[in-house]
């Protein structure tokens, strides 16, 4: 079916550039015809992925983590935060440590869907329609201040994010595996922006905030990045076929019964609580869990743990809840909503009880 | 089996359509019609639920036969309850409103009361009028009057039946009102539990088998009707509304209902085994105002002794207390006969109309009755005067008995005159003419004399010459050995209670209590010629040991009596000396000097415990030594009191020490269980139907370590995963903080032993599914954790304090707090259920007065 799709897509551009990034394809993956890596070479791979990261930007291992984590659960990330705190240059390490096709959209609110997705152009000598691939073509892809761009524009990039696809005049055009958009947004100076609607922030598995630096990681940064841009040093530690793998991995990552029981309790528990207006989708639990998935390979185990639900939770929950007034007058934030709903909900660790996974 | 979590009454429920046009469809608009699509009726619910609490009414109703005589009252009570339950059907079948149904449910209550017992006084046969209110007080006067006067079980006169009915339709009404728009069936069963309190109270054997039975299985049929339509909805299954909810509700209660049974029989105290025995539920203990020759012996079998009456006197002898006489010795029951014509008012200056002798010794006696509560006072015979008494009494100067006219004898304090004629055997045995200043009352034999009463008076008077001596030999029959005091005896053997069929069982089983000797005597006197009545009241008691002062007296000595002491002896008249008591009962009372029997040397005791009653029969104190009557029927014959106190001592510090030590012995045996290898575990719980999950060893460790962590001061919180309450248990000053600690190395063995223990539990828990077959592997796992739970504890028993490691041991706060919730269960469930009813009540005010609203 994939390969079909492929053969209605016959432009050179597309072969050029484009094919090199494209295998592994999705398809492949969830037919688990890719090796699976084994737990020393997924650790060593993670290690050497944070470790190049947390050599640029000092201090934000957790948000390296965090990143590395969406990556490996095939999910899009939006990083929120004040101006000058590393957002971008988080994507852009991310991007450069993985040796993999990345473009940077840098968006404006005059920015076109057709920028984004690509255009089809005349040929002249061909007499054909060509597809001119957009910035969307890439493994990973920055959209930097996403929410300066118009709603069409944003909405182009829905598409691509759910479906892993671009349709463009009646084609539909695969993107590449892996496939991830970073984007940033900044909550301040909000005038003339169009801010994410609930849909669309529903699309990222997880927002981090960066927040600031501690005293010593700030002062270490005042030194060593003086001279040169850090990202110049960065080179590619794993090649796109490395993380293809580390996804497979991951995929295979077991869940148990208890682990589902305790993610759906933990999202009934956001829809039944009296101080949220909206709850987690049952899309989100699945991004939840498969995000869970990828902590716990990250931690080196085969199976889920609650432990990683909860650890992923406040990240992969927050931005798509939305408080009653009441909560937000009376200052709850998602975050601390999200955390009493942990602290509350009961971790069964009976002995009895359906353990098993189906 | 708490079904308190409902959302909406379960008539309102929408079901489906097809239902409806089952029995439902009888107000459908025609056969032919389709029924119309608004809302779909409820179906069958409301009759199968009106019929489960009609029938259970009705069953526990069954109980009361035991109260009324014959069955004559059932037919209006089947009528009351039948009308009632349909009419709460059908209005539950129209979707009534919750609370006009209920309202209803009291309307055609009280239409068909009127209907049963006031058609005459009321408007078209049932709608009650001006007459049928002024006829409703005259129901209840006699209904009043049955309750005081009359004894169980009473004749089913109107007043008392129409009082059972309508409390009956009142049942059914707070039955279904529980059950249904308040969604709490398990709390319908108070209303069955009004019922049957009745008849536990008044029947002498309690609520019976049958009632007890019929309002089981009526409740069962309530809980199983409302589990069945709206199954709870907390109970998630594909299926909700099959069989298979009535037959669990059905199962679960069986089971509670056995449980409830057995419970008495391990409970010390509860020696009868049926639950809803009289004697034990009677909260008030004292005579309740019915016959008091019924309750009698009632209070003989209660081992509280409620109704304590303290009296002092000047009287060297002992002292019967005496509250009424019985003298007609026919009719079913015996029961005193107030004499209502000849009652004089005012018991200042009490004489008889009999002549007495003159040569009287004169006693006074100060009495407090304190909390026991009868219309009959009781008094040292024969009273003179009675000085102190609140309220109006009169008395009867046939018997002498005094009696309360609008009062009763709680919390009187009165002094009492009395005086009796110097008795001597030699002055009695001279008295053989035949009484002539008597009432015929005293001297009439009933027609219904059982052979067997005239045989043996005949037999046992054959040789005797005199009256006295005729009185001496019944006596002395009496307290013959053949004869056993029993209280027990007499309620396995049906003649429990009185009258001439019970003498006659009596007579032939020669066992029974003091009710019988006295009755036995009485008949057979009157059959040989001597005027004779049953004295109704109280042995003499114990000294309590504190002097009494009175104005112109000696400090009095002061005795008390309880109900265990309520007595019942026989009165013969003798011409010359008056009425002579006697003291047929063996083991019980003294008996007097005059009829002390002359040929039994060492006073007139027959059997082991009288010695202990009669310490020398002219003892200016009353026995201090009088036998508890618990001891009372088997026990008594053989053990001395020294040897019973010991037994009880020795079973009490043996019962003390399992229990301090079974939270240890329970906590160990739940360890040992958890850490047993598998494949004996599995042997040992063998046998379910189905496929339970294998319990595997990390799992069962886990929970031990869960519960060891507990016991030590770390209790688990439920919102917490495996990792972080091992985390925060290893890290806790319980196990010795991994830093702090200094003697590194063995609480390392510890911590390692939590971190190995967690991380097998969660591969097992949440870890991909091992393979079965690596029994062997699993069995040797088992070992380690074992030893690694070992580890744990010796960790945390080094780094506890001893308060700490002895509360571990002993009173391990896992199981204890398990234990608290447990009994701390049912008080949580009240007032769940009570903040519920609460809250439903003022929703379902809200909605019909907004609907009203609404309407207008």
């Amino acid at each position: 079916m994939d390969s079909k799709r492929h053969g209605t897509v016959d432009e050179p551009l597309l072969r050029d550039e484009a094919v090199v990034a494209l295998p592994p394809e999705r398809e492949t993956l969830n037919g688990h015809k890719l090796p699976v890596m084994d737990p020393a070479q997924f650790h060593a791979a993670s290690e050497k992925i944070l470790a190049a990261i947390n050599k640029v930007i000092d201090g934000k291992a957790e948000a390296a983590k965090l990143a590395l984590t969406v990556l490996l659960a095939q999910g899009h990330l939006l990083v929120e935060d004040v101006p000058g705190v590393g957002k971008t240059l988080l994507a852009k390490t991310l991007a450069r440590t993985i040796d993999c096709k990345v473009s940077r959209i840098q968006f404006t609110p005059d920015l076109l869907p057709s920028d984004v997705t690509g255009v089809s152009i005349y040929n002249q000598s061909s007499r054909q329609f060509e597809f001119r691939m957009g910035a969307v073509f890439a493994n990973i892809v920055i959209g930097d201040e996403i929410n300066r761009a118009s709603a069409k524009t944003q909405s182009a990039l829905l598409e691509c994010m759910e479906e892993h696809q671009v349709t463009v005049d009646g084609h539909s055009y695969q993107l590449g595996e892996p496939f991830m958009v970073v984007a940033t947004q900044n909550p301040i100076e909000m005038e003339g922006t169009y801010p994410l609607p609930e849909a669309q922030r529903d699309r990222f598995m997880a927002r981090i905030s960066m927040g600031y630096p501690d005293k010593l990681s700030e002062i270490e940064m005042l030194e060593t990045h003086q001279a040169v841009s850090p990202l110049a040093k960065v080179t590619p530690v794993v090649t796109s076929s490395d993380v293809a793998a580390m996804i497979a991995t991951v995929q295979q990552v077991f869940v148990s019964q208890a682990v589902k029981e305790y993610t759906v309790a933990l999202g009934r528990a956001t829809r039944d609580s009296a101080r949220l207006r909206l709850g987690a989708s049952p899309r989100s639990l699945l991004q939840l869990l498969r995000a869970a998935k990828a902590t716990a390979a990250l931690d080196g185990r085969d199976f889920v743990l609650p432990d990683d639900v909860i650890s992923v939770a406040e990240s992969v929950l927050a931005h798509r809840i939305i408080l009653d007034r009441k909560a937000a007058s009376s200052g709850d934030t998602p975050h601390s909503i999200i955390r009493a709903i942990l602290a509350s909900l009961p971790v069964s660790q009976d002995a009895g009880a359906e353990r098993r996974g189906s | 089996m708490t079904t308190t979590s409902r959302h909406e009454t379960p008539g309102r429920t929408p079901r489906p359509a097809s239902t409806s046009t089952g029995e439902g469809g009888a107000f459908s608009l025609g056969p032919g019609k389709v029924p119309p699509a608004r809302k779909p009726g409820p179906g069958a619910y409301p009759w199968a639920m009106s019929a489960a609490v009609a029938i259970a009414v009705l069953g526990t109703s069954l109980s009361l036969n035991g109260v009324f005589r014959g069955w004559a009252w059932l037919v209006p009570a089947i009528t009351t309850v039948c009308t009632v339950a349909m009419t709460l059907a059908v209005l539950r079948a129209l979707r009534a409103h919750a609370l006009l149904i209920t309202l209803g449910g009291l309307v055609s209550l009280a239409f068909i009361l009127t209907f049963t017992f006031f058609r005459q006084q009321s408007i078209a046969g049932f709608v009650p009028s001006r007459e049928t209110y002024v006829q409703f007080g005259k129901l209840l006067k006699r209904a009043g009057e049955t309750v005081v006067s009359e004894t169980a079980p009473v004749a089913p006169n109107a007043g008392i039946v129409f009082v059972a009915c309508a409390s009956l339709g009142l049942v059914v009404v707070l039955t279904d009102a529980l059950a249904v728009p308040l969604g709490m069936p398990a709390t319908s069963g108070l209303g069955l539990l009004a019922v049957l309190v009745f008849p536990a109270t008044i029947k002498p054997q309690g609520a019976g088998l049958l009632g007890f039975l019929a309002a089981a299985v009526g409740f069962i049929l309530i809980l199983g009707c409302s589990q069945w339509f709206e199954p709870d909805s907390r109970l998630q299954t594909d299926n909700p509304r099959g069989t298979g909810q009535l037959k669990r509700s059905a199962v679960i209660g069986a089971v509670a209902l056995v449980l409830g049974l057995l419970l008495p029989l391990a409970i010390p105290g509860f020696e009868r085994g049926t639950f809803p025995v009289g004697s034990r539920l009677n909260p008030w203990g004292v005579s309740n105002g019915l016959n008091p020759m019924i309750t009698l012996g009632n209070s003989l079998r209660n081992p509280t002794g409620d109704g304590r009456i303290t009296y002092a006197t000047s009287s060297t002898a002992t002292v019967y207390l005496r509250s009424v006489t019985i003298d007609k010795f026919d009719g079913d029951t015996w029961a005193p006969d107030d004499r209502e014509a000849s009652r004089r008012v005012g018991p200042g200056r009490v004489a008889p109309d009999y002549p007495l002798p003159s040569d009287l010794v004169r006693q006074l006696t100060v009495i407090d009755t304190g909390q026991f509560t009868s219309p009959y006072l009781p008094v040292p015979y024969a009273p003179t005067a009675v000085n102190g008494l609140s309220g109006r009494w009169s008395w009867d100067p046939e018997t002498l008995s005094i009696r309360a006219e609008d009062t009763n004898t709680r919390n009187q304090q009165y002094t009492v005159y009395s005086a009796l004629p110097a008795l001597t055997s030699a002055t009695l045995s001279q008295d053989n003419a035949r009484p002539t200043s008597i009432s015929q009352d005293f001297i009439q034999v009933p027609n219904n004399v059982p052979d067997i009463v005239k045989n043996t008076a005949k037999t046992v008077t054959a040789g005797a010459n005199g009256n006295y001596a005729k009185a001496m030999a019944i006596q002395s029959y009496l307290r013959s050995p053949q004869f056993s005091y029993s209280l027990q005896a007499p309620v396995q053997g049906g003649y429990d209670g009185n009258g001439l069929s019970v003498l006659a069982d009596f007579l032939e089983q020669k066992s029974g209590y003091c009710v019988h000797f006295a009755s036995a005597m009485a008949v057979m006197a009157r059959l040989s010629g001597i005027p004779s009545r049953i004295a109704v009241g109280y042995a003499p008691g114990h000294s309590t040991g504190v002097t009494v002062a009175v104005a112109g007296q000696e400090p009095l000595p002061e005795f008390e009596v309880d109900a265990r002491d309520a007595h019942a002896w026989p009165e013969l008249y003798f011409e010359g000396a008056g009425w002579v008591a006697f003291e047929p009962t063996p083991s019980r009372g003294v008996v007097p000097p005059y009829a002390a029997d002359p040929a039994s040397a060492g006073g007139p005791s027959t059997n082991l415990h009288d010695e202990n009653l009669t310490p020398g029969s002219v003892t200016p104190q009353p026995s201090t030594s009088a036998v508890p009557p618990l001891a009372g029927p088997g026990g008594g014959a053989g053990t001395s009191a020294g040897f019973g106190t010991a037994l009880y001592v020795v079973a009490g510090a043996l019962l003390l020490a399992v229990l301090f030590a079974s939270p240890r012995l329970v906590r160990s045996g739940i360890r040992a269980r958890r850490l047993k290898p598998p494949r004996a575990r599995r042997t040992g719980s063998g046998g379910g139907t189905a496929p339970a999950p294998p319990r595997d060893g990390p799992v069962l460790a886990w929970a031990e370590l869960r519960d060891l962590a507990t016991d030590y001061g770390v209790p688990p919180v439920p919102s917490e995963t495996p990792r972080h309450f091992a985390g925060r248990l290893r890290n806790s000053a319980a196990l010795g903080a991994p830093a702090a600690s200094p003697s590194g190395a063995a609480d390392d063995a510890g911590q390692q032993a939590v971190a190995l223990l967690t991380v097998d539990f969660e591969r097992q828990r949440y870890g991909p599914p091992t393979d079965p077959a690596a029994d062997g592997a699993s069995e040797q796992a088992n070992a380690t954790a074992a030893g690694r739970i070992a580890a744990v504890r010796s960790g945390l028993r080094r780094n506890a304090r001893w308060f700490a490691t002895f509360r571990a041991d002993w009173f391990p706060p896992s199981l204890m707090s398990r234990w608290f919730q447990l009994v701390w269960t049912p008080f949580r469930w009240l007032g769940g259920i009570s903040v519920a009813a609460a809250r439903r009540l003022a929703a379902s005010w809200q909605s019909l007065f907004g609907s009203i609203r609404w309407r207008r």
